[in-house]
């Protein structure tokens, strides 16, 4: 049955978007066949008639899903599909990605983006002519993402970090502290310190008269 | 005498050595604020436009305290070795003025790394980005800023290119999800900017696209000048604390 790729691709499924796995060695025994992929909302899949012929009003692109539940597109012939599958080599098909003709009433075979999230499911079919000669299996439901909107996104803070609270604490406190001591400083003025008494400025010098014991110990040396 | 001129002399020195060491620290200070301001890694309109360039404010202050310190520790050292009153007054009650300031700077840059977290620039890119009638100039700045940010740095979007996918957005208005999964400046381009392989883009195939988010790429850079602004703001006042207690002690013991 087909599936959503096993590759590891980031737009596996986007919002109007999916990516198929391609339908390698699965038809093996129809070689003039066409093989399309049918895409049904997930509830009318059961309702969808094999008959019905791709490139009619009834499966057109454009009209899904209000008036058409199933379209047809992607097709091809098993040449794209070659078997086996080459090592290494990315063989997806992706559901949506043709822009130009999603309004194109002409194009009704369109592999227009999809216009809603879904869920879808879709299914191989092989037709050879008209007639329907093979089939795969409904895949499992596949829903698209929803975008939600940026308004959503909460941009409270985280809260202070650790190193800023500490940097604002110590910092008041020294400042305080030095408001503090300018304070004092101012009030208290000069106050005694670094020893016991003031210490003047360099340049003010004092000069002191000194007497000597011996000149006045020997008045009569003449 | 003696003794007490000996404590008056290694007081002298002390406090000249703490105002040389406050002046080349402020040369140092602006040195880094000047850096960090001239922007070498260029996310700076993205941040002014999340209002959130406390961290150029803290920078702009830092210079001019930077220089302030360098002055006054100039005046510092010629108010000791001359022990005048006046001088010594000026340069403390204007060197707490500067510590103020310089406080002011190192907590709005602490603060400014909080702030930053990865959901104010998702928010901000979502709906700023390649808005279509550009409010001013800014969100073409924005704009640009984000598409040479993704360029250079080899990422997409704030988490990753799901950024694209998850939320609706001013891109998403104007491009299609089939065709714009995410912005073609998430491709890998070629010389001529043109994407190496669209489909392989579109799909997410990797290595034709980039997968990492670009938060790492803007907030390390801008981190790291936060952080330094801060914490060498923090250690120079630590350090200018102690010779102005010195100073204020010296300053007391002066004769009138």
């Amino acid at each position: 049955r087909p599936a959503l790729t096993q590759e590891h691709l980031e737009g596996v499924t986007t919002a109007s978007t999916f990516v198929l796995d391609q339908p390698r060695c699965v038809f093996k025994d129809f070689g003039n066949a066409v093989i399309w992929l049918v895409v049904a909302l997930d509830k009318d899949a059961s309702t969808f008639n094999n008959s019905a012929g791709p490139g009619t009003p009834e499966t057109a692109f454009q009209s899904f899903p209000k008036s058409v539940s199933a379209y047809m597109t992607l097709n091809a012939t098993l040449d794209s599909y070659p078997c086996p599958k080459p090592a290494g080599d990315i063989t997806v098909l992706r559901v949506g990605s043709e822009t130009s003709c999603a309004d194109d009433n002409s194009r009704p075979t369109c592999n227009g983006p999809l216009p809603g999230p879904g869920p879808y499911r879709v299914k191989f079919l092989a037709l050879e002519g008209s007639v329907p000669v093979a089939e795969t299996a409904w895949s499992m439901p596949i829903t698209l993402r929803t975008a939600k909107s940026p308004n959503s996104i909460s941009t409270a803070g985280s809260g202070h970090s650790g190193g800023m609270i500490a940097i604002t604490a110590i910092l008041s406190i020294l400042l305080a502290i030095l408001l503090a001591a300018l304070v004092a400083m101012l009030v208290f003025g000069g106050s005694d310190s670094c020893g016991s008494s003031t210490f003047s400025k360099p340049e003010s010098v004092t000069v002191r008269r000194y007497n000597t014991h011996h000149v006045y110990d020997q008045p009569a040396a003449r | 005498m003696a003794k007490s001129d000996d404590c008056v002399h290694i007081l002298q020195g002390l406090l000249v050595f703490g105002n040389v060491v406050i002046g080349m620290c402020g040369i140092a200070l602006t040195a880094e604020c000047i850096y960090v301001v001239s922007n070498p890694h260029g996310a700076y309109p993205v941040l002014k436009a999340t209002e959130n360039s406390d961290i150029h404010a803290a920078a702009w202050i830092g210079i001019f305290v930077g220089l302030a310190l360098f002055a006054l520790s100039i005046l510092g050292i010629i108010g000791v070795i001359k022990a005048s009153r006046t001088l010594l007054l000026v340069y403390i009650i204007l060197m707490i003025i500067t510590f103020a300031f310089e406080m002011a700077s190192s907590i709005t840059a602490a603060t400014h790394q909080d702030a930053l977290t990865p959901n104010v620039l998702l928010k901000q890119m979502l709906e700023r980005y390649q808005k279509s009638e550009p409010n001013n100039n800014s969100d073409n700045e924005v704009t640009k800023t984000w598409d040479e940010l993704m360029h250079q740095n080899h990422c997409c979007g704030v988490k990753g290119p799901s950024d694209w996918q998850e939320y609706t957005s001013a891109f998403r208005s104007t491009h299609s999800d089939a065709d714009y999964p995410w912005p073609r400046a998430c491709c890998v381009l070629d010389a001529k900017g043109l994407p190496v392989n669209l489909d392989g883009c579109k799909l997410g195939v990797s290595g034709y696209y980039n997968s990492n988010g670009c938060y790492d790429a803007i907030s390390g850079p801008v981190n790291a000048h936060a952080w330094g602004v801060a914490w060498f703001g923090f250690a120079i006042l630590c350090w200018t604390f102690c010779v102005l207690l010195g100073t204020m002690f010296y300053w007391s013991g002066i004769e009138y």
